[in-house]
């Protein structure tokens, strides 16, 4: 306040010459300046007064002088705990505790969006459901009759998820990181919740519990990470939505080389819903597809490299292999629609109505094959204006399996396999402050959607072609608009083709996130 | 159960209950675990005298006047990489593969701290897998938390941008605090290598002697300069320094551009006033240049990092170009 009144009686005082003489303008300008001057001058003075009363104060009002702190260094960006001088001083409760300064880091991500496509909102999940041989379906409808987890999309607005994310550090061995996602009618679904190793020589790391495996590159991300709003079609198909999720242990090893290079072991339990499934114990008795092994029924082995290049760009090759040793399917098909009047005569159950599916029990192992590849230039703009991503992946998936359960006698103990493979190609690019544009190609099939028994058959393909247009307001949100053109298999020689629109929201709440490459 | 079993009692040496001497499988056990502990003696050997030319320690960087100060401080003592390119702003960095491979073998990081490498720091250690460098550790040093820090304690409202209420962490622009770090960095050094302790504290005094020694024309250069419009508060610690006025932000609030009318209300606001406008090269400079034409000041872009392999006098080269820049307001 004494501040405010000196400035006032200061031009005060130098104001009243300087108009009484009405000196010409260059001499009022001078003066000005000189006024100007006078005034930083001043107020400098003051906040430098300011800042050393604040400073005694500070000192006095803290009995024992604090050790000084240069030999600690902050961490990034866990709560400080010897930041505390900064807050009122605790004198009068009595009790020093850390209080709050050990929770873990907490973020909220909201991801929440407006569905349209011409299908009666039945699109979004098609897509997951390209047909591919092998595949169990059965499964699925059973799902989608009691109200399935995934918060299925529909026309309209849904909320997706609300992704509920902690991280801390244990102790000097562990950091620990959990991840809920709860969806909109409130399922809640535990995404991840590992810990990993800090401590281990060599380039070790160890992580265990349960996690997004580190297969291939997409895979490790979550849905609000990714550049458009919805999964890739061969991840969809190939792993399911929730891609290679599972509960094991991983062991990773960074070797000192002039350049990056990452290699890693996974051993899984193999609680998967599409590559690796088991079935559902009556289903096993009824197929004779035998009893669920012990785990870990799941394996996979990943290297990534990295070459190095100049500043600002950035490539990353990966080659990913997964097996589960275990894997069982059931396919059901209508004779009535094939209308094979003799062949229906041959069963015994003829005089079931034609509409009742048969089902095939299958068991056997699977594997998958994965390469990717990502590219990334840092333009030199202003939030991310000029930033480039190139990103592929290409999958294979192999099923061999065995017939153990068939209307058709004479088919049990065939031993069929079905290989589909799938690749995607996305690249997005900051064509201004803040705003992106994605443009993405998937197709399921790319090459092979077959089974081979005694004879070959194959498929065809689902593709799909998508734009984003992705409007960054600041670190914390993001909205996004997309637009698909899918063209998706059904059923053999059936194709649904569709349009599909979103508008999507993500908001982050909390702690500052950081992703890795 | 009132006989404890013979083997429990057994001394050794005695014969086991399969009659065999157990002393001697003892010593063949323990002659077999010496055995991958003298591979292990010889194979430290061999790395020794693989790594005996890199003397030096790994010293890994995320900006260039890290960099540079690391330089001045380590010398030849320091094999220096620097993670941040000097023209790209260091809190947008992403974390790539190429900088886990460089903190993979570092013995020490230089970070600037207090969450401006929050995006990409912290995880591209986390994915290094060497925790010599984990926060908390000698390997790991910031130069925010030794010195103090301006705009420090700030509400932690992001309404009100991107705040960091832990202070301003783009000391760097100050060479006074850059001279402590210098002295801290120097302690922490010695802490890792004391075979260079001596070193280390002859460079960061020496340092500490440049700055000293260009302290006081600086200060006469910008004794009445008229002060500086910046973009973002990113260049405060250097103002402050020299007592030069912040006329204002051309971003009303951390993080977030100007609309339209912000702008001219800040135009209208410094009007028939001097100064010059400041910007660095990864921020937009459509709205310096509309405020340089509406005031008739000069807008410059300069960049906040010296170049990449600057030493010390390096970076008091690059601060010296500010200070003829804020000097030279018309």
């Amino acid at each position: 306040m004494s501040h405010a009144l000196a400035r006032g009686l200061l031009s005060a005082a130098l104001l009243t010459p300087a108009t009484t003489f009405a000196a010409d303008d260059a001499e009022i300008a001078e003066l000005r300046t000189m006024l100007n001057q006078m005034k930083n001058d001043y107020e400098r003075r003051i906040a430098d007064l300011e800042a050393r009363l604040e400073r005694a104060e500070r000192a006095a009002s803290q009995p024992p002088p604090t050790a000084p702190m240069p030999a600690e260094s902050l961490p990034m960006a866990a709560p400080v705990v010897h930041a505390a001088p900064q807050s009122p001083p605790t004198g009068g409760l009595g009790a020093l505790t850390s209080g709050t300064a050990f929770n873990p880091q907490i973020s909220v991500i909201l991801d929440g969006n407006y569905y349209h496509d011409g299908i009666d909102g039945r699109g979004a999940t098609l897509v997951g459901e390209a047909f591919r041989p092998g595949r169990t379906l059965h499964a699925h409808e059973e799902e989608t009759d009691s109200a399935h987890a995934h918060g299925m999309t529909g026309n309209g607005f849904n909320l997706r998820s609300a992704e509920i994310a902690f991280s801390a550090t244990v102790d000097p061995y562990f950091d620990a990181f959990t991840y809920l996602a709860i969806d909109g009618d409130g399922n809640v679904d535990l995404e991840e919740a590992y810990f990993r190793t800090r401590s281990l020589p060599y380039g070790l790391k160890v992580k265990g519990g349960k996690f997004l495996s580190d297969f291939g590159y997409i895979n490790r991300q979550h849905p609000h990470q990714w550049d458009f709003v919805d999964q890739n079609l061969p991840y969809l198909n190939l792993l399911g939505d929730h891609g290679l999720q599972d509960t094991g242990l991983q062991l990773t090893w960074l070797p000192e080389l002039p350049f990056y290079a990452l290699l890693g072991v996974e051993a899984l339990q193999g609680d998967q819903e599409v590559f690796g499934a088991t079935l559902s114990e009556t289903e096993q008795v009824e197929l004779s597809l035998g009893d669920t092994e012990d785990g870990p029924r799941l394996w996979t082995a990943f290297a990534k490299v990295a070459p190095e290049l100049p500043d600002n760009h950035a490539l990353q090759l990966g080659i990913s292999y997964a097996h589960a040793d275990q894997h069982q399917a059931v396919l059901a098909h209508e004779h009535a629609t094939e209308a094979e009047g003799d062949e229906v005569g041959a069963h015994e159950d003829a005089q079931a109505p034609d509409i009742e599916p048969h089902e095939t029990g299958l068991a056997g192992d699977a594997a998958l094959w994965g390469i990717d590849l990502v590219y990334k230039y840092s333009g030199d703009g202003p939030h991310g204006q000029g930033d480039l991503v190139f990103q592929t992946e290409y999958l294979r998936l192999i099923q061999d399996l065995q017939v153990r359960a068939s209307p058709h006698p004479e088919d049990i103990g065939a031993r069929p396999s079905f290989t589909t493979d799938g690749l995607y190609a996305q690249a997005t690019y900051g064509f201004a402050p803040k705003w992106t544009a994605g443009l993405r190609y998937d197709v399921l099939g790319l090459t092979t959607n077959q089974v081979r028994d005694t004879l070959s058959e194959d498929f065809g393909s689902s593709d799909r072609w998508t734009l984003a247009l992705t409007w960054n307001l600041s670190e914390f949100s993001r909205l996004r608009a997309q637009y698909a053109r899918n063209d998706i298999l059904v059923e053999p020689g059936e194709r649904e083709r569709f349009d599909a629109f979103y508008l999507q929201f993500l908001m982050s709440l909390g702690a500052h996130g950081a992703h890795p490459f | 159960m009132s006989q404890p079993s013979a083997s429990l009692i057994r001394e050794p040496g005695d014969p086991g209950p399969d009659g065999l001497q157990s002393r001697p499988a003892i010593q063949t056990k323990r002659a077999w675990s010496r055995a991958p502990r003298h591979l292990a003696r010889v194979l430290a050997a061999l790395l020794a005298l693989a790594a005996a030319p890199a003397l030096a320690l790994d010293v890994i960087a995320t900006a260039p006047s890290l960099g540079a100060l690391a330089r001045a401080v380590a010398g030849d003592r320091a094999h220096l990489k620097v993670l941040a390119p000097p023209d790209r702003d260091l809190h947008r960095l992403q974390a790539k593969p190429s900088m886990m491979r460089d903190l993979r073998a570092a013995d020490l990081v230089l970070a600037l701290g207090a969450e401006l490498e929050s995006g990409w720091l912290p995880v591209a250690i986390s994915n290094a897998a060497n925790p010599k460098i984990l926060p908390g550790r000698p390997g790991y040093f910031e130069a925010a938390a030794q010195v103090d820090l301006l705009d420090a304690g700030g509400r932690a409202d992001r309404s009100l941008g991107d705040v960091h209420p832990l202070g301003n962490p783009h000391l760097d622009l100050d060479p006074v605090r850059m001279a402590r770090v210098g002295r801290a960095l120097a302690e922490r050094l010695a802490s890792i290598d004391p075979a260079g302790a001596d070193a280390y504290r002859r460079g960061a005094q020496s340092f500490a002697a440049q700055v000293e020694e260009r302290i006081a024309g600086w200060s006469r250069r910008l004794a009445g300069a008229p002060g500086a419009v910046l973009y973002h508060r990113d260049a405060v610690y250097l103002l402050e320094r020299f007592g030069v006025p912040l006329l204002g932000t051309i971003e009303p609030i951390p993080g977030v551009p100007p609309t339209g009318r912000q702008l001219s209300e800040l135009a209208n606001r410094l009007k028939g006033g001097k100064g010059i406008i400041l910007y660095a090269p990864y921020q937009s400079p459509q709205a310096p240049r509309t405020l340089a034409r509406e005031l008739g000041w000069q807008a410059r872009a300069l960049p906040l990092e010296p170049p990449a392999n600057a030493d010390g006098s390096g970076y008091l080269d690059h601060i010296g170009r500010w200070v003829d820049a804020l000097a030279v307001a018309p």
